[in-house]
């Protein structure tokens, strides 16, 4: 009797323990700003179905995925069978074969043997890793081991009171079918000599201390990276990394609104509760960070330490807003390894702020926006939004930014293009293909079927308007009737949104959306896939609503149509290895359009594949702005990414991107290599017969 | 401290210019405007300066057209405090005259530096800023390529061919500033935000009589296409001839 | 309507510059247009008086040397007093100068002085009746504008090199003056000359660039570039992205959209194949070389003249070409 009060008292005082925590936590996410995250109900649901329950992003990486979902769904599963160690430790005449039906009740001992013994198994594998294997992304970013080998270890010994719980009762008295308790029963035999008494108190013992260590981890997870174990399901609801929606928008910005004196963030409280709930949520995996291609090439950014930091800094700044003292003086929960978190006096901390004191502005110009580490992140965590968020501080509120790319903002804001050409210059890549403008489309009172939005590249970089001309041709030779806007066309103010600019960026696409809908123009076609997630994706936030479709779909359809005359004789046999682009690939699922063109164009190409390929590709490193940035640390991306293609032994290299197009060139200069690289328009345009 | 800096409205030198038909200027369809090169050198000096003081007032006036106020708002939107508009449609060729009417507005201003670009990259005479300093009575430094100022002295650098010479010279001083003193800064939108609220003044420029205009625009002789003049060393006695001949470069 | 025509002879260091004899010549040729004489006027160092008669060579009737230890250095505000204090009273139409360094520092206080417009920087001029008409580079010399200056003097100022100075002998007769006023008084005063060091001349300045690439293929090849760059005399090195990250040269030698951008009257470029970065930092050049092995090279596109060819062979022999030009 007094155990079971004992036991309720126990139960209650950890439980309020935890609730006093968990309402603290969840006030402390009030200090990011509001922001609606619910509506798509059963969009967000499905996410959590399948990323969450189902795992499907830790098991992008199989071994350890597998691991992972096992301890995971052991919790799931084993969670039911705590609950009655729970019960029964304040009602000891609680228990679910009073409730259930023998075979059903079978079916659930069953269910908890063998789960534990999963969770046990895949336990002591992890712990392996951890300590012995060491691997890469485990290190680094100042996370130490220490918290997992803890967490890893109370799950072991959650699991071997379990079975030493299970196991003595059934030496005691083995009450169920050693059917359905297949390893405690084997290891009752083991144990079928311990006097009974002793086995009774072993059992008791071993309940006791599982549920103990049951109310102790949940206590523990507020302090704790494993805090994710309740955080990580909301937290992929809540998420839009993968849909509702188009993912890779970034945030829309009203910058009239009366009153602002700050844009962008600076530190937590400019963030939404949705970025510290992110914060709550790393599982510190490092994950995003092995796939950063700045970080993999030796730049100082790692996504994880930007979700680390905004965690940190929320824990340091929330209990001094929030107004709780004792939290304040000495940040304690949660607050991440490392020797940052919670350090300095009061006042000091108060000087503090996300930005500068935790992530620098190197680590933020770092970033090329490729967005694999939101890609790969397991619980949904935006990491690319904080960065952004941060940049488009450090623009609009002040003024800093690496000095070389105030020329591309300059030239943004003068000229309409990123660099100093001549506007009058746009179109020039058409002279003598017989390319209509929309302006003179418009004189003789007709309409083209579709707009060829050709970019600022294909409009002035000798390299990339030969990707025009051949797309060009290709459209002719397919008959349809396109029209571009030449002179007309400026800038759709991509460059200056990923670089924070988001002034100049409205200013540009507000201008493009009035010249598009002056034209009334419905369908774009557009051979850059910067400017095909710009306008198709991120305009509609700005009223200008369009269907656009990147070339490589474009042509993968008129191909399917038969609309295109190709040469059909057989070449040489030709390897081609595709480097898949980030705006096209991750941001819009864009994979297999440009290898089907490819395949079609080339009837005897064989289409290789980079080892990082497809939603794992490797950024060429221009993206992000980073085209108009000087890279001084590390290895250079796009050399690292043409090592990778070339490294598949191919004869020629295919992109779908004029950027990717400049950086793979450039890399393979770099590296000597006289392999060619063509865009896939290229490779097309070459097999026609007219 | 208090400084004024004279800036001009321009034409974005980036494109390749039409002559009006009335061919005594330039076709202005289409034309992007900003502010003169230099005048962005010096607004974003005499900003730098103010800063480092930690106090003034940093003054723009402009001689121009309406159309000229937006050059105005981009020079407070960098930070400087107010500006002032002198009306003038069209911009006078005639430096006197613009000159004239910035000392009308200066004089008694108690201004301890005048700054000006070393010349507008229009016009191109870069003798605005000297006039005005004999106008004024006022010790000169024209094209400094760096200035700093402290107790009421001033200390610049000009470029010479291929030489350099300090000069140091007492305030209140008119100095005309070339590149190389500062890079203007790139106005935030907290600027571009704050700029609309900031004083700017419109008053008639003070002219006088017009005795220097532009009679005709034309266009330079057409540059010839580029050609390739042939394979390896072979080319190079053509080329060195055509540099000498043609270009007149060496 | 006043005939004189007076002519600033610039001097440094105690000798007359080429440029004065410009001055002279376009005097002489305005001169013989109204009928009047050509008057130069001489500011230097004592000593300069001796050396002042070869002026009458170009066209100048009379030379007024003032000599003054003060004008050892060029010296704005004694020289701009002078030169104002001479134009009135002289029966002069005209001034003047030619747009050097100090030309252009002079001119604008002379005119000021003289409550006059400055027509400056002129590539060509002619009498009109009563006007002075000349043509004027505008819009970074991509508009040519014809000034008319209604007043008398007329203060003009001509590019160097615009007029080319021509032997029109007469007997010039040399008279000394004072100063005007204390020529020591400036308000403005020299601290220090720093001697130019030819060998790092700046980007920003050079009126010729020769800039190289990965054409050169190895860093001890850049060596070639400065060679031609000596060569040329008054040129500056350049280089583009791909050198300066592989370290051949400084990042500070960076010519392109993140690096220097530049507007010389020559850029040579060499082994630089033309990729859009670059071509933002230079493509407004005056003229433009390139030497490069890749006949499509973009590069090739906005270059005024062109060699295809090994750039390890081109460069030396281009080299001694412009020293034999040049006289070397």
């Amino acid at each position: 009797m007094t155990q079971n009060v004992l036991f309720l008292l126990v139960l209650v005082a950890a439980l309020g323990f935890f609730s006093y925590n968990a309402q603290r936590l969840v006030r402390y996410l009030t200090t990011g700003h509001d922001e609606r995250r619910t509506d798509h109900p059963w969009t967000r649901l499905r996410n959590v179905v399948v990323i969450g329950i189902g795992q499907a992003k830790i098991l992008r990486e199989p071994f350890a995925g597998i691991l992972h979902a096992s301890v995971f769904w052991g919790f799931v599963v084993l969670t039911l069978g705590s609950i009655e160690i729970l019960a029964r430790g304040v009602f000891p005449a609680f228990g679910f074969d009073r409730m259930l039906p023998t075979p059903v009740h079978g079916l659930f001992l069953l269910s908890q043997e063998l789960f534990a013994g999963l969770v046990l198994a895949a336990v002591a594998v992890l712990l392996y890793r951890r300590l012995v294997i060491k691997p890469r992304r485990l290190q680094g970013d100042k996370v130490h081991s220490g918290d997992a080998v803890f967490i890893l270890s109370m799950i072991a010994a959650l699991m071997v009171t379990l079975f030493l719980s299970a196991t003595f009762e059934r030496v005691v008295e083995a009450r169920h079918s050693a059917a359905f308790q297949p390893i405690s029963s084997v290891l009752a035999m083991m144990f079928s000599r311990v006097p009974s008494g002793t086995a009774g108190s072993i059992a008791t013992a071993s309940s006791w201390i599982h549920a103990l260590l049951l109310l102790a981890f949940l206590n523990y997870l507020p302090y704790s990276k494993h805090l994710h174990v309740i955080t990580s399901l909301p937290n992929t609801f809540f998420s839009n990394t993968s849909g509702p929606g188009q993912v890779g928008v970034m945030r829309p910005m009203d910058l009239e609104a009366e009153g602002v004196e700050t844009f962008g963030a600076a530190d937590v409280k400019d963030l939404s509760w949705k970025n510290l709930l992110d914060g709550y949520s790393c599982t510190e995996c490092g994950r995003c960070t092995a796939a950063c291609p700045a970080n993999i090439t030796g730049k100082p950014l790692s996504p994880r330490k930007i979700v680390v930091n905004v965690r940190q800094r929320t824990m340091e700044l929330a209990p001094l807003l929030k107004g709780d003292r004792a939290e304040a003086a000495h940040a304690v929960l949660a607050g991440g390894e490392g020797d940052d978190a919670g350090g300095g006096t009061v006042g000091e901390r108060a000087g503090h702020r996300l930005l500068d004191t935790y992530i620098t502005e190197e680590e933020l110009w770092a970033c090329t926006s490729c967005r694999a580490c939101v890609q790969e992140c397991p619980v949904s965590i935006d990491q690319l939004d904080v960065i952004n968020e941060l940049r488009r501080n450090l623009v609009l509120t002040e003024s800093r930014f690496p000095e070389e790319i105030q020329p591309a903002f300059e030239a943004m804001e003068r000229n309409g293009a990123p660099w100093k050409f001549q506007p009058a210059d746009r179109g020039r890549w058409a002279d003598g293909l017989g390319v209509t403008t929309m302006a003179e489309f418009a004189e003789r009172n007709e309409r083209p079927d579709v707009l060829f939005w050709v970019g600022c590249m294909a409009s002035f970089d000798d390299r990339a308007k030969k990707i025009a001309v051949a797309f060009a041709r290709i459209l002719n030779a397919a008959g349809i009737r396109f029209a571009i806007l030449a002179q007309e066309e400026s800038c759709n103010g991509d460059p200056a949104r990923r670089m924070g600019n988001e002034y100049l960026y409205q200013m540009l696409a507000r201008q493009a959306i009035e010249t598009l809908d002056r034209y009334r123009v419905t369908t774009i076609v557009t051979t850059c896939p910067h400017c095909f997630h710009q306008i198709g994706n991120e305009y509609p936030q700005l009223g200008g609503h369009y269907e656009v479709i990147h070339h490589s779909t474009y042509i993968e359809r008129l191909l399917e149509q038969e609309l295109v005359p190709l040469r059909t004789e057989n070449g040489k046999q030709l390897v081609v290895a595709y480097h898949d682009s980030c705006y096209l690939g991750r941001y819009n699922d864009v994979y297999d359009a440009p290898r089907e063109t490819l395949r079609r164009a080339l009837p005897v190409v064989t289409v290789a594949e980079a080892p990082r390929n497809r939603s794992r590709g490797l950024c060429c490193g221009a993206g992000g702005g980073r085209m108009w940035m000087e890279e001084r640390v590390g290895k250079r991306i796009n050399v690292e990414r043409t090592e990778e293609l070339l490294g598949t032994g191919a004869d020629a290299l295919a992109v779908a991107c004029p950027f990717c197009m400049t950086m793979i060139s450039d890399g393979a200069k770099a590296l000597g290599s006289e392999v060619p690289v063509y865009d896939i328009a290229e490779v097309v345009a070459g097999q026609l017969t007219r | 401290m208090k400084i004024a800096v004279c800036i001009k409205r321009v034409p974005e030198m980036d494109v390749r210019f039409k002559i009006a038909p009335t061919g005594t200027s330039v076709d202005e369809t289409g034309l992007k405007w900003d502010m003169s090169d230099f005048d962005g050198y010096a607004v974003e000096a005499a900003l730098q300066m103010t800063e480092k003081l930690g106090s003034g007032e940093v003054v723009v006036v402009t001689v121009g057209p309406d159309a000229a106020q937006e050059t105005l708002r981009k020079a407070l939107s960098m930070g400087a405090t107010r500006a002032i508009h002198l009306k003038a449609d069209p911009i006078p060729f005639d430096n006197f005259a613009i000159a004239r009417a910035l000392t009308a507005e200066l004089q008694g201003g108690g201004y301890d530096l005048i700054l000006f670009g070393k010349m507008s990259i229009d016009s191109s005479n870069g003798a605005v800023g000297p006039i005005t300093a004999e106008l004024l009575n006022l010790p000169c430094v024209a094209a400094a390529s760096k200035l700093e100022v402290a107790n009421g002295k001033g200390t610049a650098r000009r470029e010479l061919e291929g030489a350099a010479e300090l000069l140091e010279f007492p305030l209140p001083a008119v100095v005309s500033i070339d590149e190389g003193v500062a890079r203007p800064r790139y106005p935030s939108l907290k600027g571009i935000m704050a700029a609309k609220k900031k004083p700017l003044e419109v008053k008639p420029a003070q002219l006088g009589d017009v005795r220097m205009t532009v009679s005709t625009m034309a266009l330079p002789p057409e540059r010839p296409p580029g050609r390739i003049l042939g394979e390896g060393v072979a080319a190079v006695p053509e080329l060195v001839r055509l540099l000498q001949t043609e270009a007149k470069v060496l | 309507m006043p005939n004189n025509v007076l002519a600033f002879a610039e001097s440094r260091g105690g000798d007359l510059r080429k440029v004065a004899y410009e001055a002279v010549t376009v005097a002489r040729a305005l001169a013989d247009a109204t009928g009047g004489e050509v008057h130069a006027l001489v500011g230097g160092p004592p000593g300069i008086a001796a050396k002042a008669g070869v002026l009458g060579t170009y066209g100048a009737d009379v030379v007024t040397v003032v000599e003054h230890p003060a004008f050892a250095d060029y010296n704005p505000e004694a020289l701009a007093a002078l030169l104002a204090e001479r134009s009135t009273g002289g029966g002069y139409r005209a001034v003047t100068l030619i747009a050097s360094a100090q030309g252009k520092d002079l001119a604008p206080r002379v005119a000021g002085k003289l409550g006059v417009p400055l027509a400056s920087d002129l590539t060509t001029i002619r009498l009109d009746g009563d006007k002075v008409v000349g043509t004027h580079p505008v819009n970074t010399g991509k508009v040519i504008a014809t000034v008319t200056l209604a007043a008398i003097p007329a203060v003009v100022s001509l590019r160097p090199g615009a007029v080319t100075a021509a032997e029109k002998p007469r007997s010039a007769r040399v008279e000394s003056a004072a100063p005007s006023g204390d020529p020591t008084a400036s308000r403005v005063k020299v601290t220090q000359t720093i001697a130019g060091n030819t060998a790092k001349l700046d980007l920003g300045d050079a009126p010729v660039i020769v800039s190289g690439g990965r054409g050169l293929k190895a860093a001890e090849n850049f060596k070639l570039v400065e060679d031609l760059a000596a060569a040329f005399g008054n040129a500056a090195v350049g280089a583009t992205r791909a050198v300066t990250d592989d370290g051949w040269r400084p990042h500070s030698d960076q010519i392109g959209q993140t690096g220097r951008q530049v507007s010389p009257t020559l850029y040579v470029a060499v082994g630089i194949s033309g990729a859009i970065q670059h071509l933002a930092g230079m493509r407004t050049s005056k003229t433009i070389v390139a030497i490069n092995k890749d006949p499509e090279a973009p590069i090739f596109k906005v270059a005024d003249y062109g060699i295809v060819g090994d750039v390890l062979e081109v460069v030396p022999a281009l080299t001694a070409a412009v020293k034999a030009a040049k006289g070397h």
